[in-house]
């Protein structure tokens, strides 16, 4: 059977238009190749 | 280019497809699973961004479709079609801030139900759904409102309406095995299932009948006949008729909740009439009560009137002592005449003045006559009405009672003499009386 306060729970707001801007700005964009570079970066200093 | 960087992309791409296949089979979510992860293998990766912008969109979330095509946009600022996706949605303002308001709908009605007010969330959720329908969060919250309340049939159109849309999502699927436990479909499903698949094998002595055309004989064709008109009459009696009376009683009740309605309005319309006639009937009574006594009582406004007509008459005619008698008998506090009030004022001037002294003469004369002592107490009393604080007067009141033998009379009007006026000459007077 459901647990409804669970359930519940794991409903999350929606992003609202006003919201985008800042939702936009902190969008995280690094992919894996961002890491990999990165990671060699790190391993030639 | 980086043989790594080109094995990033090419997991990418791979996602990608995935994804474009599953939002193909409307499995949206685990489209938007596998363009997610397109991304994070490559951000610049636009076809897979713009798509996914496509499925937020699709299932009602238009911000999240924003934030993901304005990015595209900006990664990747020619060619692109999200551009053409933004103006899309900006050039319908309507649209956009529709799903703006539904999508703060479903905010606060997410609120409401974490907070214990699951019916306002119901009620929001069902007037913003009727725009929406593609909401699929919001389905899914009022799938497991409804399911809270036990509704199960209302929980499952909802998730039927999710499953239209996004026809594997996970959550839904849930739900929905729940909700078809509770209303007995899971059940029936099961036994079409094993139907379907399940066969016995052939016994040895099974025997298979084979259809066989047999001619109907003349009778047999009559008594067919016959039972298919029972049936029917058993039809129409059992099935139609019903239908038709319910039909027609309710299109009765109808006509006589109509008639009720109008004969309540009829009886209210008649008590109002009835009111206002009472009304109109007491405010009669009262204007005629009123009339009379205007026109014969001697309190009444038309015999002041009167009364200071022959006051001034009085006056004209150098005729003091009337006027002072007359006066003494008018109420001038019913006079409310703003255009008399100066000649009021005059008249009370001039019998503070002088008219207590004719009165106070006048009850002297009364007194010299023989038999005049009632005459004399009343001017008396007529000239104390227009200066009270005459102890001269009152003193006299005194004597003519104790003339009369009213000693308790006397003695009180000896007693305000001695009490309010002591060091009048009349004091040591009316002590002598009282026998101090």
């Amino acid at each position: 059977m459901l647990n409804f306060e669970e359930e519940l729970n794991r409903f999350k707001p929606s992003l609202e238009v006003g919201d985008v801007e800042e939702a936009i700005r902190k969008e995280d964009l690094t992919d894996m190749t961002d890491l990999m570079m990165i990671l060699l970066k790190e391993k030639k200093e | 280019m980086d043989i790594r960087i080109t094995k990033n992309h090419q997991i990418a791409n791979s996602y990608y497809n995935l994804g474009l296949e599953k939002a193909k089979r409307r499995d949206l979510t685990g489209a938007a699973e596998a363009l997610k992860r397109a991304l994070r293998f490559n951000k610049f990766h636009t076809d897979a961004r713009n798509l996914l912008g496509l499925i937020y969109d699709e299932v009602g979330e238009a911000g999240a479709a924003m934030v993901q095509w304005v990015l595209s946009l900006n990664l990747q600022e020619q060619d692109n079609v999200a551009a053409e996706y933004l103006r899309e949605v900006q050039g319908r303002r309507s649209y956009l801030e529709a799903a703006d308001q539904a999508t703060k709908k479903f905010n606060q009605a997410l609120i409401y139900a974490q907070n214990d007010n699951e019916d306002l969330a119901v009620l929001l959720l069902m007037r913003m759904l009727s725009e929406f329908p593609n909401y699929i969060k919001a389905q899914l919250l009022l799938a497991l409102l409804y399911m809270l309340h036990e509704d199960f049939t209302k929980a499952g159109r909802c998730l039927y309406q999710v499953l239209k849309v996004d026809m594997f999502n996970p959550l839904a699927q849930r739900y929905m095995a729940i909700v078809k436990e509770n209303t007995g479909r899971a059940e029936i499903e099961k036994r079409k299932i094993k139907n379907a698949f399940s066969h016995r094998q052939m016994q040895d002595d099974d025997i298979i009948i084979p259809p066989s055309y047999r001619e109907n004989t003349g009778w047999q064709s009559v008594l067919n006949i016959l039972v298919g008109l029972a049936m029917g009459v058993a039809v129409i009696f059992f099935l139609v008729m019903p239908t038709n009376r319910e039909a027609l009683n309710v299109e009765h009740n109808q006509e006589l909740q109509l008639y009720m309605e109008q004969l309540n309005q009829r009886s209210i319309t008649i008590d109002d009439l009835n009111r206002r006639m009472t009304e109109a009937e007491q405010a009669k009574q009262t204007a005629e009560q009123n009339l009379e006594n205007l026109l014969n009582d001697n309190g009444g406004v038309l015999k002041q009137y009167q009364t200071l007509i022959q006051i001034l008459d009085a006056y004209r005619q150098k005729d003091l002592r009337t006027a002072a008698f007359l006066y003494t008998q008018m109420d001038v506090s019913v006079l409310n005449d703003e255009t008399i009030q100066d000649t009021l004022t005059w008249l009370a001037h001039e019998m503070t003045a002088d008219g207590w002294q004719v009165l106070q003469q006048m009850g002297d004369e009364a007194l010299a006559r023989q038999g005049g002592t009632a005459s004399a107490i009343d001017y008396y009393q007529r000239s104390l009405q227009l200066k009270s604080d005459n102890p001269q007067v009152i003193y006299q009141i005194g004597l003519i009672y104790m003339s009369l033998e009213d000693t308790d009379t006397a003695n009180q009007y000896f007693g305000d003499v001695i009490m309010n006026y002591p060091n009048s000459e009349y004091a040591a007077a009316a002590q002598n009386q009282r026998g101090y």
